[in-house]
């Protein structure tokens, strides 16, 4: 006789058992300070062998596919194209922000050049994403191993991603922006409107909330992070101001914000274990 | 051999979900193929044995993703409870069983969720992005259950899921 048989006593002691197993797993799921509980680590950590593999997998299939094609030195240049134009990016998104801080700046008796943020990166691949759309979440290949921790930022070169809310021995979850449990204080860049939030819709979008009514921001201006939380460095590109409309209450502007990245073409990412916060100049008034 | 066979099931269908189908999807969505497991396993099984399974399956899904564990349990759940109503009353050997077990699973499914978020999530609401996404993962996993419930139906007269090899 197997454990499940048909009798309706039975079914109803399995059911029982279920919602007492169910009970100990919330328990036992409760998160620690990387995030995670016993169950929810250990779940994890039977998945990461497999998903690495997978990501090599796929990475060395590509790397024949070149190889056959004879395209092997292209390939290396690309690279080493992708990367300097990475670099570059991120110079550009950092040299973006700090350009409109001088303008800012520029009129004041005692300025003096803020110092950029510099930042402690780790690169990282995406081995695995969230097994359904209700949640936007991604695994990346690095964990605790390498010092990552819960709330570190994810970017690329092209602006945020998200941040670490789960971090195992060998991988860590990151919280897309599109989450609809994600808020980041964000400026608009021309503008300096800072008391904007760029929230999650859920659905891949992004929407600005907080958008002050006297507020000259137009579509196509951007969108970046302004620091205030401290989970962020300021000045990291989040998206495109789009649709901007007057909320119901007439006080505020609400706006969609087309993110910065592609967030269904990622392979890498770039997690930030520590950044400087460049030093506000002394009796700026701003 | 059957019962590590239904173990290591959901264990494949949500490596694949995270790895393999991410490649493939349809508008950014993916198969539900654990939530398709699921129903397969009530239609042939009944409603109580599919429900526990469905419970397992979705802890194992809340687990993975470590956000608000107990909601694709719930979701799952009950789904399997409802579609394992089917056992006995339709012609299992016929393909269209599965097809439409994995549409109405899949609109039972999605409606749960709706209600849990819609409870659980504030300022929750639908829009046209959303019920999108739901209408492309909906039909991605009625495209798909078709090959997967030709595989369960052998499997299950003659295969290593057959009866008789209890759990």
């Amino acid at each position: 006789m197997g454990l499940f048989t048909t009798s309706k006593k039975k079914g109803a002691w399995t059911l029982l058992l279920t919602a007492l197993i169910l009970l100990l797993v919330v328990k036992w799921g409760s998160s620690d300070s990387l995030g995670l509980g016993v169950v929810e680590r250990w779940v994890r950590n039977s998945y990461a062998p497999l998903q690495k593999g997978v990501a090599s997998v796929q990475q060395g299939l590509g790397q024949f596919g070149t190889r056959v094609l004879g395209l092997q030195d292209l390939k290396q240049l690309l690279q080493t194209e992708q990367a300097l134009n990475q670099q570059l990016s991120l110079e550009n998104m950092r040299l973006r922000e700090s350009q409109a801080e001088v303008e800012r700046l520029r009129g004041l008796l005692d300025y003096r050049n803020a110092q950029i943020g510099q930042f402690d990166l780790e690169a990282a691949r995406i081995i695995g994403h969230a097994p359904n759309n209700w949640y936007r979440t991604m695994t990346v290949d690095k964990g605790a191993d390498y010092g990552l921790t819960l709330n570190m930022p994810v970017i690329t070169p092209d602006g945020l991603v998200g941040k670490l809310i789960n971090v195992n021995r060998s991988t860590a979850q990151v919280l897309l922006i599109t989450d609809r449990e994600m808020a980041v204080g964000a400026i608009i860049q021309p503008t300096r409107e800072n008391r904007g939030i760029v929230e999650g819709v859920g659905d891949g979008r992004l929407r600005m909330i907080n958008i002050p009514y006297y507020s000259q921001a137009q579509d196509g201006d951007l969108a970046v992070t302004s620091g205030i939380s401290q989970t962020y460095p300021p000045g990291i590109t989040i998206g495109t101001i789009r649709d901007i409309q007057k909320e119901a209450n007439g006080l505020v502007l609400s706006a969609s914000v087309e993110p910065a990245v592609n967030l269904d073409r990622l392979e890498e990412v770039l997690i930030i274990k520590s950044f400087q916060v460049a030093e506000a100049p002394a009796n700026q008034g701003v | 051999m059957r019962a590590l066979i239904i173990v290591l099931l959901p264990f494949l269908a949500l490596f694949l979900q995270t790895t393999f189908f991410r490649s493939f999807s349809i508008q950014g969505a993916v198969p539900d193929l654990l939530l398709i497991l699921v129903i397969f396993y009530s239609v042939f099984n009944g409603s109580t044995k599919g429900a526990v399974y469905g419970v397992a399956c979705g802890i194992w899904e809340d687990l993975y993703q470590g956000r608000i564990i107990g909601v694709n349990a719930i979701c799952k759940g009950i789904t399997a409870f409802i579609l394992g109503r089917m056992q006995g009353e339709v012609f299992q050997e016929n393909i269209l069983v599965g097809v439409i077990g994995v549409l109405g699973g899949t609109i039972i499914n999605v409606a749960l969720l709706f209600m849990i978020s819609f409870l659980a999530i504030p300022g929750f609401s639908l829009n046209r992005a959303i019920l999108a996404d739901v209408v492309y993962h909906g039909v991605y996993n009625v495209i798909i259950s078709a090959p997967i419930y030709i595989w369960y139906l052998r499997s299950s007269r003659g295969g290593v899921l057959r009866e008789g090899q209890s759990i």
